[in-house]
């Protein structure tokens, strides 16, 4: 176990420096820089030079991404140029409202998913089966920013029921928080739960056809024990996985989602910095949403090892 | 040397016919293909005409969809706009197809190249496919190829893991031990007899890359990092559509429901694909 | 009462509405209430002396003040200073301070702060070059500045009291920190309370703050300055129909810019109010002189016959624009229609003679615009247009950096366009000075270069009138640059806020928001 952990986490350190390049790489590429947001549209090159001297703008990026790297090691961002804080304080800032829809969201899709796809499995080919697999199907098909924009006309303007976007921290009342990211949950749990509902079928069908659930039907107990006792259990494993795949694709999912709603999230920040070229946003931004989606993997990689050890051996 | 692990083409044909999700998900995808490829013959309207004296008509006799800000017909654009959507499409599975085939197979078949390649892969499934797509609109203004270049990009990894799994699994198989043995060729071997076997789950995976093509080339759109205006792509329709949200939703919902049904169609498809050519996998 | 006043306002037309907000009598003016705004955009930065943007200058000048500021009419006119005194050589300005001014931090303002602040501002200013005539700030007593200049400027105190990135005057302490690294202390009816990225600014009622007591009401950026609220916050709400939504859902007060339908469809409503601001900007379509068929003259003036600027105007910005093609907006001194005989006639016969003419053999031209929709607007009417010519041009949508800077360059594109809001506000030098030494057409045009330093130096308001009516007519003339016509802003407000009336600014002074 420690060494399968130790490998991962190596490997993942490699990803991440991966990442990190990729990141420069892109910054260096992309023309402009924060100056062309503080200015008018008909400021001249020379008022641009000046100010980029006057931000410190004007290093070369070899000594910047020197100066980067010898900072992130200490566990130190660096500063915004726009935002008149710290890179890690804009993030966590931001945290709270992201990991409010993603969990949420996730936590929807799972629980409903799985609750459907047993169901699907236990009349498999039956109707329940068909309208859960008809059901999760659609739900696959529909893009989630769509379905968010809908959700506004209908929910908010038509029927009033919740904001039309914002987001109301938790400290200010648990009802008003719950109503801001009620919307954005929903519109991204529906298009994920899809995928849940078959990966639970699929998983089910697969136990539910093993030898032992086949002994235990013939021995005649009855059908809710064996499937709560030995389906389950087993078809939970490859359940992981999927939870693990969301948590990536709610990553990306967020961040449109967040701008159909006006969220204050950390897609939306790193949105804001790519528009914007606030280089050390962008930098910190991809590197904290690579670290998040990596330690997901690695927790369900470590979940999965647990149950199946198999794996370890791989 | 008949080197197929597969059924032969004309079973897994009937299989296939008799498959309802293939059934039904290739009669929608046929329909809407032949829409968009015959557009310029059955659209009522103009998609890129625009008359200010007929902005924001609801759906109506003349506009059965209703008009957007230019005084645009929306049934016309959607129409037009699948031919964006589907080209969009097809080129990302081929992009795809191409160079997932290719990594997944060097990382399958080259054990000292399989782990820099996959954390590379992995590197770019870090990256939120939307971010990476605003990077390279930024660098070369938003057009049809970058926005294939991006999704390219990230559906990439995933396909080239599939293909290394099937690699993986093939190369250990007797007949390949065997024809190495007989003499072939490294490469000779890699092309003649891993391929052919990896080809099931690659067609399937390609089926769900087309899908999530166009759910993701509505999403860059949004973003404003779509294909160019005047170009009536789904998502532009719907980008186009939101500033008028509430006072013309018809902008808005129309498109959203052709993409769901191009979408639905591919997805059918894939299942019966799936069902047929990559049994072991069940999402 | 005051159910009788909503009903006979909204009989009135919404441009009658803005004045008469002002001249109706204060129903017992309420003391208190915390408004919020909805603007389009986050302020790049609350230092008011690195930014030009529009979405700070919102912010920054209820938070800030200048030594002169801009009246109702763009005239400068004292804030900070009690008055100047121009010596006959037109080289010293001497600005006596006012006594009264306190810094939010409870500082009184003294001539230090004024020399240092300004001193700052021609090191790092977003738009250092207003100042480059100064040859010397000095402190000539506690409360008095004197300036020098190098040479004599007609335009001094126009661009001293320029709102586009304010020269504001802050506490010498702040004044010597770097570029965006100060602590938001000014002397403006406002203090700055907190900024939460991608949610809002709060603003809170200054206390300590006393109107300019030589003022009499509200007068543009100047004037007097009284606050009822006791705090704004401005909301960033990108999202046009989230803003509308949020209006109507009463989570906002005020709503900087809402679309036409939007504006028509709330005017019906007794609950909200609709002010119309316009003209706001002008919506230029710039050419690249220096590459391909853009360098041609009969090409662009092919071009500028083709386009229907009522179909352009009507497309981009709903029911908010005036056809005009003069370069400076109607009630300036220098507008005139002369030399726009060429302005909005479409014509495309004569288009295609012109067109026959020139060099262009149907190869493809770029249209650079950034994501704002009336922009890509703009951009798509006239390549619509323009291909019934048989001119091909393709669009390139970028975001704002990758487009501002690529349009300063002479590779990658012929046609940009965007809107050019402050500068004809500010007054004929600011609309010239882009085209001056070919900046944003990419090749020199001696005769803007010259007219630009003429009018400098011309003291005359004739004599500039002269200059500027003369550049107007090149501008046509020539194709330099095409202006479509004026568009302005709709602004939606609760019928609870009374008094607002809009300006440059949503100025948060004078007004009042009803329980």
């Amino acid at each position: 176990m420690i060494r399968f952990l130790a490998r991962r986490l190596a490997g993942s350190a490699v990803v991440l420096l991966l990442v990190s390049l990729l990141t420069f790489g892109l910054i260096w590429l992309v023309p402009g820089d924060p100056t062309t947001v503080l200015l008018e549209a008909s400021a001249t090159p020379e008022q641009v030079g000046r100010l980029r001297v006057a931000l410190g703008l004007d290093k070369p990026l070899p000594l910047q991404m020197l100066d980067w790297y010898g900072r992130v090691l200490s566990g130190d961002l660096g500063q915004s140029i726009l935002l008149n804080r710290s890179v890690t304080e804009a993030l966590l800032e931001r945290l709270p409202v992201t990991l409010s829809i993603a969990a949420i969201s996730l936590t929807l899709a799972v629980m409903l998913g799985v609750t459907a796809g047993i169901l699907a499995a236990l009349f498999h080919n039956r109707w329940p089966d068909q309208i859960v697999m008809s059901t999760a199907l659609f739900g696959l098909s529909v893009p989630d920013f769509w379905l968010g924009l809908v959700f506004v006309v209908v929910f908010a303007l038509g029927l009033g029921w919740f904001p039309t976007g914002g987001f109301t921290p938790i400290e200010q009342g648990v009802m008003e928080w719950a109503r801001s990211i009620a919307l954005p949950s929903l519109a991204l749990a529906l298009t994920q739960m899809g995928f849940v509902a078959r990966m639970a079928r699929a998983s089910m069908l697969d136990v539910l056809n093993q030898d032992f659930v086949r002994t235990a039907d013939a021995k005649g107990l009855s059908r809710t024990y064996v499937v709560l006792r030995h389906g389950l259990p087993n078809a939970l494993v490859p359940l992981l996985t999927v939870t693990g795949i969301i948590a990536g694709a709610l990553l990306g999912g967020t961040v449109v989602i967040e701008q159909v709603f006006s969220i204050p999230g950390v897609g939306r920040l790193i949105i804001g910095a790519i528009l914007s070229r606030d280089f050390p946003v962008i930098q910190g931004g991809l590197l904290f949403l690579a670290v998040v989606y990596l330690l997901v993997n690695l927790v369900v990689d470590i979940l999965y090892a647990a149950v199946d050890p198999r794996v370890r051996l791989a | 040397m008949s080197d197929t692990v597969s059924t032969p083409l004309g079973e897994t044909w009937r299989r296939l016919l008799r498959n309802r999700s293939f059934v039904i998900g290739a009669v929608v995808v046929s329909l809407i293909v032949a829409v968009a490829v015959l557009a310029p013959l059955i659209a009522p309207h103009d998609p890129l005409r625009n008359n200010f004296r007929t902005r924001l008509q609801p759906p109506g006799e003349i506009f059965w969809f209703g008009t957007d800000h230019f005084g645009r017909d929306i049934l016309s654009r959607i129409l037009h706009g699948g031919r964006i959507s589907l080209i969009i499409g097809a080129s990302t599975v081929v992009v795809t197809g191409i160079f997932g085939t290719a990594i997944g197979a060097v990382a399958g078949f080259f054990r000292a190249l399989d782990e820099p390649i996959m954390r590379l892969m992995d590197a770019i499934m870090a990256f939120p496919a939307i971010l990476l797509a605003m990077a390279i609109a930024a660098v070369m203004g938003a057009s049809v190829t970058n926005v294939v270049i991006a999704l390219s990009i990230a559906t990439t990894p995933h396909t080239a893991r599939i293909v290394r799994g099937s690699v993986l699994v093939v190369r250990e198989m007797e007949y390949v031990e065997a024809a190495r043995a007989l003499g072939a060729s490294e490469l000779r071997v890699l092309f003649r007899h891993v391929l052919v076997n990896v080809t099931g789950p690659l067609i399937v995976r390609l089926t769900y890359v087309f899908a999530i093509a166009i759910l993701a080339e509505a999403a860059l759109s949004f973003i404003g990092v779509g294909p160019p205006p005047p170009a009536p792509s789904f998502g532009n329709i719907i980008a186009n559509g939101r500033d008028f949200m509430i006072v013309a939703p018809w902008i808005t919902i129309f498109p959203g429901l052709a993409i769901i049904a191009v979408v639905l169609g591919l997805n059918l498809l894939g299942d019966g694909l799936r069902d047929v050519l990559d049994p072991r996998t069940r999402i | 009462m005051t159910e009788l006043t909503r009903r006979r306002t909204l009989g009135l037309g919404a441009g009658l509405l803005a004045s008469s907000a002002v001249a109706a009598p204060a129903i017992a003016q309420r003391r208190g209430g915390d408004a919020v705004i909805a603007i389009t955009q986050a302020p790049p930065s609350l230092d008011a002396h690195v930014t030009s943007a529009q979405a700070a200058r919102n912010i920054n000048l209820h938070m800030y003040e200048t030594l002169f500021a801009r009246d109702e009419n763009a005239r400068p006119v004292p804030e900070l200073a009690e008055t100047v005194n121009i010596s006959s050589d037109g080289l010293t300005y001497v600005f006596p301070l006012r006594r009264d001014v306190r810094f939010h931090n409870g500082a009184i303002m003294e001539a230090q702060d004024v020399v240092a602040s300004i001193e700052r501002y021609r090191q790092i200013g977003a738009s250092a070059n207003l100042l480059a005539a100064i040859d010397s700030v000095t402190a000539s007593g506690s409360h008095e500045v004197t300036i020098r200049l190098k040479q004599v400027q007609s335009t001094f105190l126009d661009n001293l009291s320029s709102p586009r990135a304010p020269i504001a005057i802050y506490p010498a302490a702040e004044a010597a920190k770097p570029a965006n690294q100060i602590a938001f202390i000014g002397t403006g009816p406002y203090r700055f309370v907190e900024y939460l990225p991608d949610r809002h600014v709060r603003l809170a009622r200054f206390d300590g703050y006393v109107p300019n007591p030589k003022a009499t009401g509200p007068d543009g950026f100047a004037g007097r300055k009284e606050v009822h609220l006791d705090s704004v916050l401005f909301r960033f709400m990108p999202e046009l129909g989230a803003r509308a939504a949020a209006l109507e859902a009463g989570e906002v007060h005020l709503v900087e810019t809402v679309d036409g339908p939007t504006a028509q469809r709330l005017r019906g409503n007794a609950r909200f109010t609709i002010y119309r601001l316009l003209p706001f900007s002008m919506q230029v379509i710039k050419f690249n002189h220096a590459l391909g068929a853009t360098g041609d003259l009969n090409f662009r003036l092919a071009v500028m016959s083709a386009l229907d600027m009522e179909e352009i105007m009507a497309i981009a910005f709903p029911d908010i624009y005036q056809l005009d093609g003069s370069w400076i907006y109607p009630g300036s001194p220098y507008h005139t229609a002369q030399g726009t005989e060429r302005y909005n006639k479409p014509d495309l016969a004569a288009a295609r003679a012109l067109l026959g003419r020139s060099g262009y053999r149907g190869e493809r031209l770029t249209f650079i615009v950034d994501n704002n929709r009336s922009n890509i607007d703009t951009a798509t009417v006239v390549q619509q247009r323009v291909r019934e010519l048989g001119v091909n041009i393709d669009i390139s949508v970028s975001d704002w950096p990758t487009v501002s800077r690529l349009g300063f360059t002479p590779q990658g594109w012929n046609f940009w366009c965007h809107g050019f809001g402050i500068e004809p506000f500010e007054g004929p030098a600011s609309v010239m000075a882009p085209w001056v030494g070919g900046t944003s057409m990419i090749r020199k045009d001696e005769k803007i270069d010259a007219w630009f330093a003429e009018l400098n130096a011309a003291m005359e308001q004739s004599a500039r009138v002269r200059i500027f009516t003369e550049f107007q007519r090149h501008m046509w003339e020539n194709a330099v640059a095409i202006k479509a016509g004026n568009y302005g802003l709709f602004q939606a407000a609760t019928a609870r806020l009374r008094d607002f009336k809009p300006y440059r600014i949503p100025r948060m002074w004078g007004v009042t928001l009803d329980a």
